[in-house]
């Protein structure tokens, strides 16, 4: 101790020793060409498909069990372990031809039974599914041949080919499932791939399944997904080639990545709709002059562009612009913050409202939206309070609770409309919806949408809903983000499924 | 009855109180882990059918004292989100969130000792100044903002370490100090800015006393007398810091195992919360109260092999 040494140079000297003393290879270092690495935000709470309701788990069980029936790149049902249906006129029974000789990784053959346990399975009190809602119109389901597997449903219902293409309608094995096997730690399906390790909350590595039914699929040996929740160190880990891909790229971030030449962004539309929620009991927002002074006041464009990312698309109807049921109708409340300030006027608010705008906490780009509406609605006379809250606190006193004026949210993607609109139709439902909207003649559109098998007879009924929601200003719809994930220039064929937003390895090459 | 039997004792109703708090707290936060699962899509009846399937909607009471009857039989439940019992998931995590905190406290200690020791020895030298401007830097750095610092510059821009995740020491030992060698920096540095004032001030307060003069006097070295009596003395309140800043190291791993991806308590404790899965929650802050309490009995004990003076009867 001859020398000065702060502890910056203590530092200096405990980074060489300890990279000296484990003189390992560089970690930046690229990953064998037969292990594609991948950085997703999260991990999957648990690998069973019908104990959970996360995306992050869907984002990961997409490789290790398949569906009857998958969504394609355009959101289309196409076949997956059924190999073609058929459903009955009064669309009350549905016929599944099963695809013959698939294996799950236990070695046993897909059979009718198969389908028949894991839609027991699901329905079961017992396996406390948070999604047995979707399941529940099966009445019964009878093995015709081991091929054949026919459900009857009590009522008519047009989403349930879409709720079998959702990650929890995975086929598990009819032999393990009498065993009671823990699917949550130990999954068995007849996906792509296998588990090979799972480190809670650090990776799961995957590795081909030899026996999967698509022939020369999937094209990697191994899929090692970290779960990286800094987006700063996802980017950093794609730009230093550590990462074969990241899951998303803050718009921020965008410019960093795209001048770095080894890499490349892949830009989606998602199936998200953003909106400004007005909550209709509240005796101000109850007028409909006011929600229409409040879409005259906001900029959505700017909104848009500021806190969601300039390539956002605006949308007038609550339906995301990807969606087969959107309608392109012109907007019927544009920027005009005289025209909102006259409104108000109309209104009796001329002098003056205070309004409470709660946000949810985990979303950033919902919080930046808020303050920009903030300071837009002050230009109209509104003061809008801003709350920042947890997300528990979201869902049970705002979304459940109706315990605030406004708020801004993004509902995600489904494969059929009925999913994302059925709460502002139902009218059994106590209270009726977050925003306490209520409108028989929206009610009974939906329910019709619901009834109606015919693809274009829906998209007519559901047209119809969507415009009458956005003549009342249900909510104010802002828009759909753009989705950028980031791979290396040498990845090909990595995507994220339409509206489900879970991965698809099987075609994808490094 | 023997002094380390009497402390061990006294963690239970420390446990039990923090475990009651812990339960009571979740309780008064809104949402549930039902509410979480279904999320936006929740639809009313959905939502009470999946709580009275969890037992959600059962009173307050029996939970509670069921789970204080299995805690009785070291049996924490099973997770509801997880669907796998606590006491495994515990046991995955606690070896990582104790590497990243003995390592940290490593790092503290192997900086602050001799730069303490050499700044109390040219106390308002140069060196001894740069010390304290150094340490008084250390402690105005945020762990996260340090360890993104850390990451960014020595796990990206210059791969030295690896930039995510964990290896088991049993496993591969080179592996494991790989993966361990930012996240302590990064811990370990704010505490042995701390840690190095005390140092210091400990050493000088020593070097001024009367035996000092006396040892040096009968001739002794310089290494000797610091070894064998200023150091003796000076380490005990340091010891006794030292011990609780591990327990704040314990905390401090919460922050610096998400920077890291490292999938130790911390990360449980926060997804738990996250998907108020309250047996998880209860789980990590019991283990991690309990962690607690046996430090402070660790460092009392350390007290007495330090200073022969200091018994327990």
């Amino acid at each position: 101790m001859r020398r000065a040494h702060g502890p910056l140079a203590a530092v200096a000297l405990a980074v060489v020793v300890v990279a000296a003393l484990t003189g390992g290879a560089p970690a930046g270092a690229q990953a064998p060409r037969d292990r594609f690495v991948f950085a997703l935000s999260g991990g999957p709470d648990t690998l069973d498909p019908q104990a959970t309701a996360a995306t992050l788990a869907f984002q990961v069980n997409k490789s290790l069990y398949d569906t009857l029936v998958e969504p394609d790149d355009e959101g289309k049902l196409v076949p997956a372990l059924a190999e073609s249906w058929t459903v009955s006129p009064d669309g009350l029974v549905w016929t599944f031809r099963l695809r013959a000789g698939v294996k799950f990784h236990h070695g046993k053959t897909l059979d009718a039974g198969d389908v028949k346990a894991t839609f027991e399975r699901i329905l079961d009190p017992a396996t406390r599914s948070p999604k047995r809602g979707d399941f529940g119109s099966i009445r019964t389901i009878e093995v015709v041949d081991p091929l054949t597997v026919r459900i009857t449903l009590a009522e008519r219902f047009a989403p349930f080919l879409a709720a079998l293409a959702h990650g929890w309608g995975a086929i598990l094995p009819a032999d393990l499932i009498a065993r009671r096997h823990d699917f949550g730690t130990r999954p068995v399906g007849t996906g792509p791939f296998t588990v090979a390790e799972w480190q809670r909350d650090a990776f799961i590595r995957l590795q081909r399944f030899d026996g999967y039914w698509i022939k020369g699929q999937p094209r990697l040996r191994e899929v090692l997904i970290r779960f990286v929740p800094e987006s700063a160190v996802k980017v950093a880990g794609l730009l230093a080639g550590e990462f074969d891909a990241i899951d998303a790229i803050q718009f921020l971030d965008l410019p960093r990545v795209r001048a770095n030449p080894n890499v490349r962004v892949l830009r989606q539309v998602t199936s998200l709709i953003n909106v400004l929620a007005p909550n209709h009991s509240r005796p101000a927002l109850r007028d409909v002059r006011v929600r229409r002074a409040l879409w005259h006041a906001v900029d959505r464009q700017q909104v848009l562009k500021t806190a969601y990312g300039g390539e956002s698309l605006v949308s007038n109807v609550f339906m995301d612009v990807t969606s087969p049921y959107y309608v392109d109708i012109p907007d019927p409340y544009p920027y005009n913050p005289d025209q909102a300030r006259r409104l108000l006027a109309e209104a009796g608010y001329g002098s003056g409202l205070t309004l409470d705008l709660a946000l949810p906490q985990p979303y950033q780009a919902h919080i930046e939206a808020g303050q920009l509406v903030q300071a837009m609605l002050g230009r109209v006379g509104v003061v809008a309070r801003t709350r920042v809250v947890e997300w528990g606190f979201w869902l049970s006193r705002i979304y459940a609770g109706g315990e605030y004026d406004l708020t801004i949210i993004g509902h995600t993607g489904k494969l059929d409309p009925d999913g994302r609109l059925a709460g502002f139709g139902d009218p059994s439902r106590v209270p009726p919806n977050y925003v306490r909207y209520d409108n028989p003649r929206v009610a009974d559109l939906i329910l019709a949408g619901r009834l109606t098998t015919n693809p274009d007879h829906r998209k007519r009924i559901y047209a119809e809903a969507l415009k009458k929601m956005t003549e009342d200003v249900m909510l104010i719809p802002l828009g759909t983000p753009v989705l950028y994930m980031g791979t290396q220039r040498s990845v090909r064929d990595f995507r994220q499924l339409y509206a489900i937003d879970t991965f698809d390895f099987r075609k994808t090459t490094k | 009855m023997p002094f380390v039997l009497r402390r061990l004792l006294a963690v239970v109703p420390t446990v039990l109180v923090v475990a009651t708090a812990t339960f009571l707290a979740l309780q008064v936060v809104p949402g549930d882990v039902a509410t979480i699962m279904l999320g936006v899509d929740a639809r009313p009846d959905e939502l009470s059918r999946l709580r009275r399937e969890l037992g959600l909607d059962r009173p307050l009471v029996v939970r509670y004292v069921e789970w204080l009857g299995r805690l009785a039989r070291v049996d924490l439940g099973t997770s509801v989100a997880y669907r796998e019992p606590v006491t495994r998931l515990l046991a995955q995590r606690l070896p990582v969130t104790v590497s990243v905190a003995m390592a940290a406290m490593a790092v503290a200690l192997g900086v602050a000792l001799p730069v303490g020791i050499a700044a109390a020895r040219r106390a308002w030298s140069a060196l001894d100044l740069a010390a304290l401007a150094g340490s008084q830097v250390g402690l105005a750095i945020p762990t996260f903002w340090l360890g993104i610092l850390l990451l960014l510059g020595f796990a990206a821009a210059w791969p030295v370490f690896p930039l995510q995740g964990y290896a088991a020491l049993a496993r591969d030992p080179a592996q494991w100090l790989r993966h361990l060698a930012l996240p302590a920096l990064a811990l370990g540095l704010e505490r042995a800015a701390a840690l190095t004032r005390l140092v210091r001030a400990a050493v000088l307060d020593e070097l001024r006393r009367d035996y000092v003069r006396t040892a040096r006097s009968k001739g002794l070295g310089e290494v000797t007398v610091l070894r064998r009596h200023v150091l003796r003395n000076a380490l005990i309140p340091v010891l006794t810091v030292a011990g609780l800043q591990l327990g704040f190291l314990l905390g401090g791993t919460i922050v610096i195992e998400q920077v890291f991806g490292l999938p130790g308590l911390g990360r449980l404790l926060l997804q738990g919360i996250y998907a108020r899965d309250l047996l998880i929650v209860q789980g990590a802050v019991l283990t991690i109260a309990t962690m607690f309490t046996l430090l402070n009995l660790a460092v009392d004990l350390l007290y007495a092999a330090a200073d022969p003076r200091i018994t327990y009867d």
